[in-house]
């Protein structure tokens, strides 16, 4: 009869044996989230007075000002102030992650350069150092110029700084959309192929085609629960991301479109799951495929690692990821705080139309399969 | 369409150089119960999944109550109901779950769906388990579960393929009672394999044995008895290495000796009785040890054997069977 009366019935018995199994798939659905955001958030929670040391060799009106502003926030606390000789020596034996040098013409006007050394070492220390440091020389008219001490500071290296995020940008809200992406496409790969694996191994899956159904409905049932699992834990983690500090700069608006690219997610990667396992008998080798697949498609969309860093030869491998647009456009909405229309609606169909392809070749490799058995 | 729940009409099947199915031909009356029979590889599993509609025969077609399952497979399907080898009753589902999720799958209209779910956990014996999941039921109650299943939506064929395989002598009778039930009191023709030769004996209107993908035999068991001759078979069971020894001294006494993996039998004629005792004499001749000599009147087991030549076959090597040897865990 009707493929979408068949595919309901199907998505009922997988929710009924969802339920039944609810304690352990929520556990699933929080522990993967929770880990990667504690694990990869805390590399990039951002650090409150970072100590630092000053240097001070200008004594007027203006090295005063400068040094009280930096110290009005909680980003940096002068730890010392002291000869540039001694400051170098705490920075080598890292209780400091920073030096501010103040110019001796400083006040006059003669050289508006503030100087920084910044302990490599210590890298997000030192980047609110830096952050803080440039913040103030723009309050104050002056100009700071970043070195970048390496090695722990025995020998003063000037480095030209490159930050891959502006200093305002916030890094937690970075890896959460990164997790975000990541969570949808991996829960959907290890819900919706294993369930169809599994059901061929118990032989459910010969007792569904021995019924009157339309057999496409199987497939169809199975990535509608892929979905909701891989959403279900997305959306989790998302809760867990906000809690923990991520924030949409979009507002709600963004809300709600990072719900809808997370769900196409979900449904692309739900497609591509079925169409592997549509004609495996394993297990274990989709569990492989399946691995190689999505971990891989995850870096290479710029979940934790910006694209442009990854070399040359990938790039076309990026371009093609459909992970790399709906990381994309998540950013764009936690970070940049909008997303464009037009970059909203290309998201949607690049996502969609790599749905449909999935599950025309999931039909195809199917209907082949299930009439060799 | 005639007397016929299922045609089976000139069936063929072949994967790349094997054929597994054989210009097969063979029909099953309305209102019997039919017992397939082969040994392992004989092309008994593909017979049952073209029948299954589950893979496409090479030439040749089925029927099922005059459905060709090629054609309108939907509507074919709707004919029968099955109980696969496997036992596929739901273990995460509860009893009345595993039932009502098959007859919407059956597309029974809801308003009915709740009266066909009491009636199927009614025949299974399961209406105090309704609501326990199926993984909690014995091996019996699940092979239960499952024939009551494939009856919800009243299909005129019931296939079974090995439905009491690996079921204790008490579960078996049950399901025997329970299909014997069902084909006098709603008429459902049945269509069973089963690798168990007394049960097809006891449970069965007539046998079909099939070998290298032909039917090699059919009748009712007591015409497949005669086809051997009445008389009672002979059987000398000793150790391995003497069984040659033993055959010779079986043909020596004008038998017609078949060597098994720790025995020779054979149909021991008109005078049976003295054939033993000339038996008994030459082996005490020889110095032959045995360990066990009898006499017993002759079972589809012997018909097996006389016809196909061996034992259900005891090589591992069904071809393609479908069944998973593997439980995995679900989610």
């Amino acid at each position: 009869m009707s493929l979408l009366g068949d595919t309901s019935t199907l998505f009922l018995r997988e929710m009924l044996i969802f339920k039944k199994n609810l304690r352990v798939n929520l556990i699933r659905s929080l522990i993967f989230p929770i880990i990667f955001i504690l694990l990869l958030g805390s590399f990039g929670s951002t650090p409150k007075n970072v100590p630092i040391a000053v240097v001070n060799y200008d004594n007027g009106a203006s090295a005063l000002n400068f040094t009280n502003l930096l110290q009005s926030g909680s980003s940096v606390a002068i730890v010392s102030q002291t000869t540039q000789q001694e400051a170098a020596t705490l920075l080598s034996e890292g209780k400091i992650a920073a030096i501010v040098v103040i110019p001796s013409g400083f006040s006059s006007g003669m050289d508006r350069n503030i100087y920084v050394y910044l302990d490599n070492s210590q890298p997000e220390s030192s980047e609110v150092a830096a952050s803080t440091v440039d913040s103030t020389a723009a309050q104050t008219g002056a100009t700071a110029v970043a070195s970048e001490v390496s090695g722990g500071g025995r020998s003063l290296v000037s480095v030209v700084s490159n930050y891959v995020y502006g200093a305002s940008s916030n890094y937690l809200s970075f890896v959460v959309g990164g997790i975000l992406v990541m969570v949808a496409s991996f829960g959907a790969v290890f819900t919706s192929g294993f369930t169809l694996l599994s059901d061929r191994e118990l032989g459910n899956l010969k007792a569904f085609l021995t019924t009157p159904i339309n057999k496409f409905s199987i497939l169809l049932s199975k990535i509608a629960y892929g979905t909701f699992q891989s959403i279900l834990s997305a959306y989790i983690g998302l809760a867990i991301g906000l809690l923990y500090g991520a924030t949409i700069a979009a507002g709600i608006l963004g809300f709600l479109e990072l719900i809808w690219i997370v769900f196409l997610v979900g449904l692309g990667f739900s497609a591509l799951a079925i169409a592997l396992a549509a004609r495996m008998k394993q297990l274990q080798t989709y569990a492989l495929v399946a691995q190689t697949l999505t971990l891989p498609l995850s870096f290479l969309a710029g979940a934790f690692v910006p694209v442009t860093l990854l070399p040359s030869f990938l790039q076309p491998v990026v371009a093609v990821n459909p992970l790399y647009y709906a990381v994309n456009a998540v950013r764009d909405i936690m970070i940049k705080g909008s997303l464009p229309i037009s970059l909203l609606v290309s998201t949607t169909l690049i996502l969609l139309s790599f749905t449909g392809v999935m599950i025309i070749l999931a039909f195809f490799l199917f209907n082949k399969s299930s009439k060799e058995l | 369409m005639g007397d016929h729940a299922i045609e089976i009409q000139n069936l063929v099947k072949r994967f790349d150089k094997l054929t597994a199915v054989n210009d097969l031909n063979l029909n099953i009356k309305k209102g019997e119960i039919f017992g397939l029979l082969g040994p392992n590889g004989a092309g008994k599993s593909t017979t049952i999944n073209m029948i299954l509609g589950l893979i496409d025969p090479t030439s040749g077609r089925v029927l099922v109550n005059g459905i060709d399952m090629q054609k309108e497979p939907a509507k074919a399907r709707n004919e029968m109901g099955i109980v696969t080898q496997e036992t596929v009753v739901e273990s995460e589902l509860t009893a009345e779950q595993n039932l009502m999720i098959f007859g919407k799958l059956y597309h029974i209209p809801q308003s009915e769906l709740k009266k066909d779910i009491n009636f199927a956990l009614d025949l299974a014996d399961l209406t105090n388990f309704r609501h326990a999941y199926a993984g909690t039921f014995s091996g019996g109650m699940k092979r239960r579960l499952e024939t009551a299943k494939s009856l919800m939506h009243a299909p005129k064929v019931l296939l079974l393929d090995e439905p009491t395989t690996g079921l204790d002598i008490q579960n078996r009778t049950k399901i025997w009672n329970l299909l014997r039930k069902i084909n006098r009191e709603q008429n459902i023709t049945i269509l069973l394999t089963t690798q168990y030769l007394e049960e097809s004996d006891q449970l069965c209107n007539r046998i079909g044995i099939i070998d290298h993908g032909k039917l090699i035999a059919l009748g009712t068991p007591s015409e497949l008895r005669q086809k051997i001759g009445m008389s009672n078979i002979i059987e000398v069971s000793a150790d391995k290495d003497d069984l040659q020894k033993v055959a010779t001294i079986f043909k020596r006494a004008g038998l017609e000796p078949q060597v098994l993996t720790n025995k020779v039998t054979a149909p021991g004629g008109n005078n049976a009785t003295e054939k033993i005792e000339k038996l008994i004499k030459a082996i005490t001749a020889n110095k032959i040890k045995i360990s066990n000599i009898s006499m017993h009147e002759p079972t589809i087991d012997d018909v097996f054997l006389k016809l196909t030549g061996s034992e259900v076959r005891d090589t591992e090597g069904d071809f393609r069977s479908a069944r998973g040897n593997m439980m995995v865990g679900r989610r």
